[in-house]
């Protein structure tokens, strides 16, 4: 419709018409998805900025940016987290490109369980590889008990024990993974037809490798370091596990040290900055691939027609990739588990016990800490770290659905669907730990007659939907395609409103997509630790919470022991997730 | 018949300048101001090329689509107005449609496809379970009942989409291209049985289709349409015997009418610089364009008079009769129908003979020039009333 034929129209008929509208439910629908994520999306940020801009506050910016503090309080963490994401984006792309190479283009023996072992690393939570390498390689620097190689007498030098490498090595021991999806998949694009028909033509194999191979793989390589890089910059645990010991400080445990011990308004100036630092790399990231698809999961693709030869160099790239895979999964998970049964910290000289997952409290042991499965604190968590993932997914699920419907089904006003796809986008650039600063921000203290949220489960909630809703978005989205329209339609034209459309109808044909993004959601709210580590308090635990200050009060058993309880939830509600996809849709199977 | 008990009553449906624009980066509306007026029970055909406004029309009527203009009246009542003031929803209307992909719902068994609608329109359960048999019998699909949609073939399918369409005895029935998913003898056949179908229920039928055959043999009233709009709208004996425009004379038929690019001088017509004959009286001096049903034109041995010169590109049986294909200078086809083949080999030069005046002619802009020829009356003639 145009001004000019709408200034004709009479008034009241325009009237008319905008009620129509306005009465319309995908419209009522999608203002009040849109209102839903102005709260839990903007308020926090705008929240945050506020606060800084607070008179008694202002001065926080100016005590970050020009004071005498702000060598040690933004520049030098700044740096560091700048140094942090380059390494593990360097060292991302090598390792998981190898290993991309390595099962798509060759024949070594166990290329298919490389390329499972490859993508384990990143199901694990952060820490789990941190909290490894601490059982292995601390020294007596800081005191305290020795790593497995201390115990065995062997000196470990302070750089590797802690500081910039052992930080910089166990995130790229994360996020290789990530690289690796992207690329393998690439890869086994060009393997197939695309190379073949490259050939064809009777160009040489350096032509093809050039002006085809390397053009389709160079935005999976680019996005795969940028989005390491984007997580490494903002990664909360691994410098405050290994680096904090020795000074090694980022931004983001920078921000977290002002918050926790009450220099709020620093705290969120340094998480504005972080936001910012983020931002701009995922901006950076989603252009390269060319739009939002960049953090799609890619799952790699078998046209294995072709492989290089690899003559006698078979054997040593064979045992490179293997050596790379096992020490990222299977040897943290051996370590994690041997060393919560040994009796003194790290030591197997010392003997083995089961004290820390059952014993009762021992003065002698721990400082009288029970064992974890015995301790009504871990038992809370526990239940709270679940009941935490199962209301993420359901609500971020939920919200999620409700969005992508609207964006992609329903002919909304224009303007109201841009927003939201932009708003749901937003969290995905937003580092956990800076997102949580947000939100105590926003909803900290009391907002009229509304109490403040801090140390509630709620918080917990709210911050979990609004951190995953870009992921939900991006999975229900996948899944509503499966609908057709014209399934819809015809429910429509049988008379059913929107909602019994969306519960009779679109649900449990989306059921299968819909369950696969909720485990996604699920595990992700349960191995996180940056979101939760400013919102979690000792009333409201979580589990990745109390691994972090178990790990920080040196009951390394303990952190161990719960990290293992971690894995085994994540790792078995995506078994289990497996095993009902088939169940949720039985009018399938028989077809 | 058993079924006389389905028998409803369909109602007249009239559109009054009805428009769809998409918006404005499309730059043309996608309906462009269409207007027609069928009975009660009325098989309407939306006939036309990829992209004409078919669809969007059909989905106007079913109230998935708002009309941006215009007037869509059901009987005495308004369903839709461009002005936003009515939209009734689908579910007020008292339509069916029948979708090209069938849109059967997968999770829900054939019974289960067929009686949701019931049960979201309040039926009992009693009378949703008679209702459900009913159609089952009227369709031949009893022993489906208990199966899912990926379970039965797709001519099965279709049978289930009419028999869910069907089942809440709508006034009227939306088809859209209903049959382009089957093959030709499925097709053949599920024409005869939606006919049927339509007979048995009573309700006014529109059907979309960009088949002209479909549109001759099933429909009662053909709306021919072109970018948006009605190019002539009549019963489809007058469009075939009577073309108001050179667009409706390629489209309708089996095979399309031969339009020729032919110049006027002198009261002479010249064809590819050939003289064919007097140029019938009332045409202007310059560019025309004649119509020839391909009953007209005759393959001669020798250039005689009236003759174009051509060249052979095919041959194709049709009901008993031979469609001869020869292009003419500037790469003109024309049809030829005989009832023996040629031995003629693509590529051959041939010699083709106009009959001594063209049927119909039309102007540069496809418009008929107000002159109709003896010939296109006494086909009319020769048609028995409807
Ligand atoms: N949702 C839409 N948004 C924008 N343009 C549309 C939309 N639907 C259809 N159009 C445009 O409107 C015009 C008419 O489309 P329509 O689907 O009605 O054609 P049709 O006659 O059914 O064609 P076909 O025989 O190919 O199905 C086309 O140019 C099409 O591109
Ligand atoms: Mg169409």
């Amino acid at each position: 419709m145009t001004a000019t034929s709408a200034q004709r129209r009479p008034l009241a008929q325009g009237l008319a018409r905008a009620g129509t509208l306005a009465r319309r439910p995908v419209v009522l629908l999608a203002a009040g998805t849109l209102l839903v994520l102005v709260i839990l999306v903007v308020a926090p940020l705008l929240g945050l900025v506020s606060t800084t801009l607070m008179a008694g506050n202002r001065d926080a910016w100016g005590d970050v940016f020009t004071s005498r503090m702000s060598a040690n309080l933004l520049w030098r963490p700044l740096g560091n987290s700048l140094l942090m994401g380059a390494a593990t984006a360097v060292l991302s792309t090598l390792i998981g490109g190898f290993l991309a190479w390595v099962v798509v283009m060759t024949r070594i023996p166990g290329r298919g369980f490389i390329a499972v072992l490859a993508t384990i690393p990143f199901a694990l939570p952060s820490f789990a590889l941190a909290l490894a390498w601490d059982s292995i390689f601390r020294n007596d620097l800081i005191g305290g008990s020795a790593g497995i190689l201390g115990n065995l007498g062997l000196m470990v030098p302070d750089w590797i024990a802690w500081g910039p490498v052992p930080v910089a090595l166990t995130l790229t021991a994360h996020y290789f993974s990530l690289s690796f999806m992207l690329i393998a998949a690439a890869l086994a694009a060009v393997n197939g037809d695309l190379m073949e028909a490259a050939e064809m033509t009777g160009a040489s194999r350096v032509a093809v490798a050039r002006d085809i191979a390397l053009p389709v793989v160079a935005p999976a390589v680019m996005s795969g370091a940028l989005l390491a890089f984007a997580e490494g910059v903002s990664n909360f645990v691994s410098p405050a596990l290994l680096g904090l010991p020795v000074r090694f400080h980022t931004l983001s445990t920078r921000l977290y040290g002002a918050i926790s011990t009450g220099d709020v308004s620093r705290g969120y100036v340094l998480s504005l900055v972080l936001i910012v630092v983020a931002a701009m790399v995922m901006l950076t990231a989603t252009r390269v691939t060319g739009g939002r698809r960049s953090f799609e999961t890619i799952t790699g693709k078998g046209g294995r027609r072709r492989s290089v030869p690899l003559g006698p160099w078979a054997w040593p790239i064979a045992g490179l990739a293997w050596a790379v895979v096992v020490a990222t999964t299977i040897v943290p998970a051996v370590v994690l588990v041997a060393s919560s049964l040994t009796r003194r910290t790290n030591d197997f000289a010392s003997g083995l016990t089961l004290h820390y997952w059952i014993g009762g409290s021992d003065p002698a042991m721990a400082q009288g800490q029970r064992g974890i499965l015995a301790n009504p604190q871990i038992l809370q968590a526990t239940w709270n770290t679940v009941l935490l993932g199962v209301c993420v997914a359901l609500g971020a699920g939920f919200l999620g659905l409700l969005i992508s419907y609207v964006i992609t089904r329903s002919r909304g006003p224009k303007p109201l669907l841009g927003a939201m796809s932009l708003i749901s986008y937003v969290p995905f650039l937003i580092p956990g730990i800076a997102f949580g600063a947000a939100f105590i921000a926003q909803f900290g203290a009391p907002i009229g007659p509304l109490p403040s949220l801090y140390g509630t489960f709620a918080i917990l909630v709210l911050a979990g939907i609004a951190a995953t809703i870009p992921f939900a978005v991006r999975s229900s989205t996948a899944a509503l395609s499966q609908v057709s329209r014209d399934v819809e339609e015809s429910a429509v034209m049988a008379g059913a409103g929107l909602m019994l459309r969306l519960r009779s109808i679109i649900a449990p044909l989306a059921a299968r997509g819909l369950l696969t993004g909720g485990v996604l959601v699920f595990v992700q709210m349960v191995r996180d630790l940056s979101l939760v580590v400013l919102l979690a308090t000792p009333a409201m635990p979580v589990l990745a919470v109390l691994t972090y200050q178990y790990s920080s009060e040196n009951f390394t058993q303990l952190a161990n022991a719960v990290t293992v309880i971690i894995a085994v939830i994540s790792v078995s509600a995506t078994l289990l997730s497996r095993r009902a996809e088939g169940a949720a849709q039985p009018w399938n199977e028989k077809a | 018949m058993t079924h006389t008990t389905d028998r409803g009553t369909g109602v007249p449906i009239t559109l009054t300048d009805l428009r769809k624009d998409f918006g404005a980066s499309t730059g043309t509306a996608a309906v462009d101001g269409i207007s027609l007026q069928v009975p009660p029970g009325a098989f309407l055909v939306l006939l036309g090329p990829s992209g004409c406004g078919k669809t969007t029309t059909l989905r106007m009527l079913a109230g998935l689509e708002n009309p941006t203009g215009g007037e869509i009246r059901f009987g005495e009542r308004a369903v839709a107005r461009g002005d936003g003031t009515v939209n009734v929803e689908s579910a007020g209307r008292g339509v069916g449609m029948v979708f090209q992909s069938y849109a059967l719902w997968p999770h829900k068994t054939v019974q289960g496809n067929i009686e949701w609608p019931l049960t979201v329109a309040k039926w009992s359960r009693q009378e949703r379970r008679r209702r459900v048999r009913e159609v089952l019998g009227l369709l031949g699909i009893e022993e489906l009942a208990g199966r899912y949609p990926g379970e039965i073939s797709g001519g099965q399918q279709q049978r289930v989409a009419i028999a869910r369409t069907i089942a809440s005895q709508p006034e009227v029935l939306l088809f859209d291209e209903p049959l382009s998913n089957l093959d030709a003898k499925l097709r053949v056949d599920t024409r005869a049985e939606l006919m049927r179908i339509h007979r048995a229920t009573g309700a006014t039928s529109v059907y979309v289709t960009h088949d002209q055959v479909e549109a001759m043999t099933m429909a009662t009233h053909v709306a021919l349409m072109k970018d948006g709009r009605i190019e002539q709208f009549g019963t489809p004996v007058e469009l075939l015997a009577a073309p108001r425009t050179a667009f409706t004379a390629t489209f309708i038929g089996a095979p399309p009418a031969n339009i020729l690019e032919a110049q006027v001088a002198g009261a002479r017509l010249t064809v590819a610089g050939r003289d064919v004959g007097k140029a019938p009286a009332g045409l202007p001096a310059g560019t025309v364009h004649l119509m020839y049903r391909s009953s007209g034109p005759r393959l001669v041995a020798e250039p005689v008079e009236r003759c174009v010169p051509a060249i052979f590109v095919d041959q194709v049986p049709m009901a008993e009769r031979w469609v001869i294909g020869v292009e003419i200078a500037g790469g003109t086809r024309v049809s030829i129908t005989q009832d023996v083949p040629t031995r003629h080999v693509p590529g051959d030069s041939v010699q083709v003979q106009l009959p001594p005046a063209p049927e119909t002619c039309f102007d540069l802009d496809g418009e008929r020039i107000p002159a109709p020829s003896q010939s296109a009356r006494e086909f009319e003639q020769q048609q028995e009333p409807v």
